[in-house]
């Protein structure tokens, strides 16, 4: 009966934090990216700075009409959401927050193929979304979204089976236990590559070419309302979360910090997740829109290589250390 | 049709230590095996090209939960990057870049309806009893150490089968180079037609001159029409 | 020297974070007023005591939104056996701002200033016929007319100043003329 109520406990608090994080991750985004555009933000939801302003819209989602079109494909289109959704909640139950096996939803064997491959699932969603519309802006918001997600798988997998190679292990709190200091700087072009591919397939800004309103609209989720576009936000910012968290976890050494009580472990993966977030909002202040050709080019002939560079100095160091 | 063996497997599976009284994972592995093998029949029948394909996930994504089920989570989460994550993708881009209406596609159906049965069936025969006659009563614990873990399963690889493994990617290799040459002859040859078409001797420039000019009288009758 | 790669992209990232850092230049306008500059055209107030009837507003206005009524009283004569005037009074000045664009040109060409610019802006009305503004409310907004700015160092003097001066001068030239003509016998 413990290990039944401990289960459950641990997945109440992975849900709580998959409902709360991407909020707060929107609220950070409202807020700092009005200040970095000479603007104050929402100021008035909740009273305080505007801190309930996205309560205050998921509010209004629900409110609204649950519309979908004559001609789509209702169920396919019904469905996609959800799609989009749950494998980041999925996620997260892999990601360890602090030191041991108590700080983490599930510890899982194969964690870094666990987390990429369910990753993966969620542009089913949009590629769903996309068809079922049966509009033709949705349709190519999904095609490039398919482009978009089969460039970046791979440098992506790259960069993380360099971080698997150094730790000799694909657990995610074994690489977290292998980790040192001297890492950092031992596999920083594949942080970069593993965290601008990440980027590209959460489709955020300068990447966000399939959701570029200026062309399609809003890509694949043009014909959405009410709760079900509400599902497809939260998931952009799940991602986010999702996407800072693994970074940290891989590659900026998750609950290790330079000074802190032991207990405090989670408090560097928080910090430092945090920070991930902001530059991913910070981005996406500072650059314009990749065009579709740019993207790709980014992907082929900068990333990819960049990757396996990063590869052969994984291998290099590790044959010269043993 | 892949999940005919491993359905039958676990039939063999909840056979051997009474078949009356099967565990939780048993049964699971069963109910999930019936789901996928519909799902599977699903995606060769349904008449609309894009659920098929996302029928296709279903399968797959149940082939996953059993080999997660077997313990072999390694291979479980590989099936899900690989398939689902990836062919399935590439899989609907391809579907549609080409054609991919919204509801039944009359021309989804082939005249070898019957001869595709029977090579599925004969497929999946020869699986089930390759894999029965491989392993009988071998017995996986699923209460013991994982046997399907990464660290067994790339020790077994690496260390029993690394020749074949070395061939498949030759193969793959292979494939991947044809892949690029065929496509980068077809880019020269479009590169050559491309460059005899803009010749200035031989292409036909618009004058803007010559264009019609849109008649006012037509215009005026259109709004008057409307 | 050619730029090292990726320095525009870390100049894009400084501007940016350097603008979080600033003041924000929103503000917020419900709950603290702007601050408007003087002759802004907000709205246009009526300084009654000024206006002679001459109509030379109503009729330069390009809408036709100003509304004059007035009628002729004769005033007595000034000195006894003089002639009776005839004086212009004021009945109805209203304005119409749901015509009005704002253009000022009644401001402009009005000969005896008695029509100002106040920086006063929320006047809206929930019914169109309600914009049109009597002369009690353009009175009320006279008095929310700032004092105009302060001329720049060096600009010519305004003319009724230099006239007024002129005049002084010349009433003073003449007093010490006479005080002067006055202390010599």
């Amino acid at each position: 009966m413990n290990d039944v109520s401990d289960v459950a406990l641990r997945l109440a608090i992975v849900f709580v934090v998959f409902l709360v994080a991407p909020l707060l991750v929107g609220q950070t985004e409202h807020k700092v990216m009005a200040h970095m555009q000479g603007r104050l933000g929402p100021m008035y939801a909740g009273g305080f700075h505007g801190w309930a302003q996205l309560v205050a819209d998921g509010v209004k989602f629900a409110q609204k009409e649950d519309v979908v079109p004559a001609a789509a494909d209702r169920r396919v289109f019904q469905l996609a959401p959800a799609v989009a959704l749950l494998p980041y909640l999925l996620v997260l139950v892999a990601i360890p927050v602090g030191p041991g096996d108590g700080a983490v939803g599930q510890v899982i064997d194969a964690g870094i193929f666990f987390v990429l491959a369910v990753m993966g699932i969620g542009v089913l969603g949009s590629l769903m979304a996309g068809w079922a519309s049966a509009n033709k802006f949705s349709l190519l918001g999904g095609l490039r979204t398919a482009a978009q997600l089969l460039s970046y798988e791979l440098p992506m997998l790259l960069a993380a089976a360099s971080v698997a190679m150094a730790a000799g292990t694909v657990s995610l709190t074994g690489i977290l236990d292998a980790f040192e200091w001297w890492w950092l700087p031992w596999q920083i072009a594949g942080a970069l590559v593993f965290f601008v591919a990440g980027l590209a397939e959460l489709q955020r800004p300068p990447f966000d070419m399939p959701v570029a309103d200026s062309e399609i609209i809003f890509g694949a989720y043009t014909e959405y309302t009410g709760l079900r576009f509400a599902l497809f936000l939260l998931a952009e910012y799940a991602g986010i979360v999702i996407l800072c968290a693994l970074t940290t976890v891989l590659f900026l050494g998750g609950w290790h910090g330079p000074f802190g009580a032991d207990g405090l472990g989670w408090l560097w993966t928080l910090l430092k997740t945090a920070l991930l977030a902001f530059v991913v909002i910070w981005l996406r202040v500072s650059y314009p829109r990749l065009r579709e050709d740019q993207l790709q080019k980014l992907a082929w002939t900068t990333l990819v290589p960049l990757a396996l560079a990063q590869i052969a100095l994984t291998g290099i160091v590790k044959v010269a250390i043993n | 049709m892949h999940s005919v063996a491993p359905s039958v497997l676990a039939a063999a599976v909840a056979d051997h230590p009474g078949f009356l009284s099967p565990t939780g994972v048993e049964i699971a592995f069963v109910l999930v095996g019936l789901t996928t093998l519909g799902a599977a029949v699903i995606t060769v029948t349904t008449r609309q090209l894009v659920h098929a394909a996302l029928w296709l996930v279903v399968a797959l994504g149940g082939l996953a939960v059993e080999y997660l089920l077997l313990t072999a989570e390694f291979i479980a989460w590989v099936q899900v990057l690989i398939y689902v994550g990836s062919i399935v993708v590439l899989l609907l881009f391809g579907l549609m870049l080409t054609r991919a209406p919204i509801g039944r596609s009359p021309d989804a159906d082939s005249g070898n309806r019957w001869i595709a049965l029977g090579v599925a069936l004969a497929s999946a025969a020869a699986l089930v009893w390759v894999v029965v006659d491989a392993f009988r009563t071998t017995w996986i614990d699923l209460e013991g150490p994982a046997q399907g873990s990464t660290a067994v399963t790339g020790a077994f690889l690496f260390r029993n089968w690394v020749l074949p493994f070395e061939a498949l990617s030759v193969l793959l290799l292979a494939a991947l180079v044809g892949a690029i040459v065929l496509s980068r002859k077809h880019d020269t040859d479009t590169a050559v037609r491309r460059d005899t078409a803009v010749r200035p001797d031989t292409a036909v420039r618009p004058d803007p001159a010559v264009r019609p000019a849109p008649d006012p009288a037509d215009r005026r009758g259109k709004e008057e029409q409307s | 020297m050619p730029p090292i790669p990726g320095s525009g992209l870390a100049k894009g990232l400084a501007v940016t974070l350097r603008t979080m850092t600033k003041k924000t230049v929103t503000a917020q306008y419900p709950d603290t007023q702007p601050e408007l500059p003087p002759r802004s055209r907000g709205v246009i107030g009526l300084f009654e005591e000024n206006c002679t009837v001459c109509m030379l507003c109503a009729r330069e206005c390009p809408d036709w939104c100003i509304y004059i009524d007035s009628h002729k009283e004769t005033v007595p004569p000034a000195a006894p056996g003089g002639r009776e005037r005839s004086r212009n009074v004021l009945d109805r000045f209203a304005i119409d701002f749901s015509l009005c664009m704002y253009c000022g040109i009644c401001i402009e060409v009005c000969p005896f200033d008695a029509l100002f610019w106040s920086p006063e802006f929320e006047y809206a009305e929930t019914d169109i016929h309600e914009l049109t503004h009597e002369r009690d409310k353009l009175r009320e907004w006279m008095w929310t007319v700032p004092e105009p700015p302060a001329l720049d160092p060096g600009a010519e003097e305004p003319k009724e100043i230099a006239a007024a001066r002129k005049t002084a001068d010349k009433l003073a030239a003449q007093q010490a003329q006479q005080s002067e003509e006055g202390g010599t016998p």
